[in-house]
């Protein structure tokens, strides 16, 4: 049931992505762009979080459940992290010239997929089941440590030229509302997809 | 009677540079490979003047991987010689995981004193601020010493141990890396920068080492 609303989800939101969504000033037709990344963003920090959570939950625990959807979460969000950073780097390629700016944004997506290709590369080289779980839990909160460093020093390190978040910083939204309401679609709609594959790959996980 | 933590720690600590001194071909290697890695960089830039970024940049890169010569060693060693079970009886998680630490801090001095002057014959690095240098590369040392002895800790039992040390430590180490940069570049006459970095390391020095410690418990006494 899920997957069918997922997949009428999905294909609303390509239509509108496609033909109701107007160009947008200054970016024209690579605006659509951003309703591949944005979304892909929003759902491989959402994966971090999640994957720490269950982290510090098998750690209290010992539940081999927690483990199960920690490790599905990160493989995911490792996933969603490549789309955003892939799609960010054509976005600013097509916008600032070059694929790679070092712009705290673009900063914070490298860092998420160092931490992510890290944590997965640590499991992949655990045999043991009950110390792969337990290693990769706390690897996962370790380096869950560098979220203040990627949200308060980064900004200030780097000078940006990624356009202003949708809600910006004097609390307004400065979208037109037919690209607000596809981009919400585009992010709910991202986020069941994660929802879904999450517990389908973390059941899979349970039974091994 | 048990020793106290604090004594506890200072035994680890002993028995770490006990041992540590008696492994004379272990320190001979770290000291050539950071020296050979200094010179290479030497010969690359072939007397060519490196801007204070460039510089800062490649005293970093060589601390870094001068620090994974030996890091990734802490507790592999004694798991190697079958010293792991008898530390775990007779040593307290903490005190255990706080002498590794300071051991591995000491380490890291060694290397960084033996370098540092080196790095700036070979390079021609002019050192402007000296004491801002000196800061900067003790709150780094510091944060790769904590960093280092947990995720060594962690590697313990890996199928595969080479390079996945560096893997694992270079995005946890990056907030000290990055904003160390900036001050090493500052201290050898580069952009003018904001001493709140220095306070931003030391801070998340503070949190690696809260972190490592609440977090050790749960790997050493998984067994």
């Amino acid at each position: 049931m899920l997957g069918l609303c997922i997949a009428v989800l999905t294909v609303v939101v390509l239509g509108a992505v496609c033909f109701a969504v107007p160009p947008a000033e200054g970016l024209g037709e690579l605006v659509r762009i951003a309703f591949l990344h944005i979304p892909a963003a929003w759902v491989s920090v959402i994966a971090f979080f999640m994957s720490a959570w269950w982290a510090a939950s098998y750690l209290r625990k010992g539940e081999i459940r927690d483990d199960a959807r920690s490790f599905s979460s990160a493989r995911l969000g490792f996933i969603f992290t490549l789309l955003a950073a892939v799609s960010g780097a054509v976005f600013s390629k097509l916008t600032w010239g070059a694929y790679w700016n070092w712009d705290p944004r673009q900063t914070t997506i490298l860092v998420l997929l160092l931490i992510y290709g890290a944590y997965l590369t640590l499991r992949s080289a655990m045999e043991e089941h009950a110390r792969r779980a337990r290693v990769s839990a706390v690897y996962s909160l370790f380096s869950f440590l560098t979220v203040p460093f990627l949200v308060f020093i980064v900004p200030r390190l780097y000078f940006s030229l990624h356009p202003t978040p949708v809600l910006n910083g004097s609390g307004s939204v400065d979208m037109e509302p037919v690209m607000l309401l596809t981009l919400f679609a585009a992010v709910a709609d991202a986020t069941l997809i994660y929802v879904w594959l999450l517990l389908k790959s973390s059941r899979k996980e349970e039974k091994i | 009677m048990r020793p106290s933590t604090f004594q506890s720690i200072k035994l680890v600590l002993r028995k770490e540079i006990t041992t540590g001194l008696r492994f004379r071909a272990a320190w001979a290697a770290m000291l050539m490979f950071s020296f050979t890695s200094l010179v290479c960089i030497s010969f690359a830039l072939a007397g060519t003047a490196a801007e204070p970024k460039l510089l800062a940049a490649l005293l970093w890169v060589l601390l870094f991987f001068s620090s994974l010569a030996g890091s990734d060693r802490v507790f592999s060693d004694e798991e190697a010689d079958g010293t792991l079970m008898a530390l775990r009886v007779y040593a307290p998680s903490q005190a255990v995981l706080f002498g590794k630490l300071l051991y591995e801090f000491f380490v890291l001095t060694v290397i960084t004193v033996f370098l540092l002057p080196l790095f700036i014959v070979l390079l021609g690095a002019e050192t402007k601020e000296m004491l801002l240098l000196l800061c900067t590369v003790g709150a780094g040392l510091w944060g790769i010493s904590a960093a280092g002895t947990l995720l060594s800790a962690l590697i313990v039992g890996a199928g595969v141990r080479s390079g996945l040390f560096s893997v694992l430590m270079l995005p946890v180490i990056l907030p000290v890396f990055i904003p160390a940069i900036r001050l090493t570049e500052a201290a050898f006459g580069g952009t003018v920068v904001s001493l709140n970095f220095l306070g931003g390391i030391l801070l998340y020095d503070m949190i690696l080492s809260v972190g490592a410690s609440i977090l050790f418990d749960y790997i050493w006494y998984a067994e």
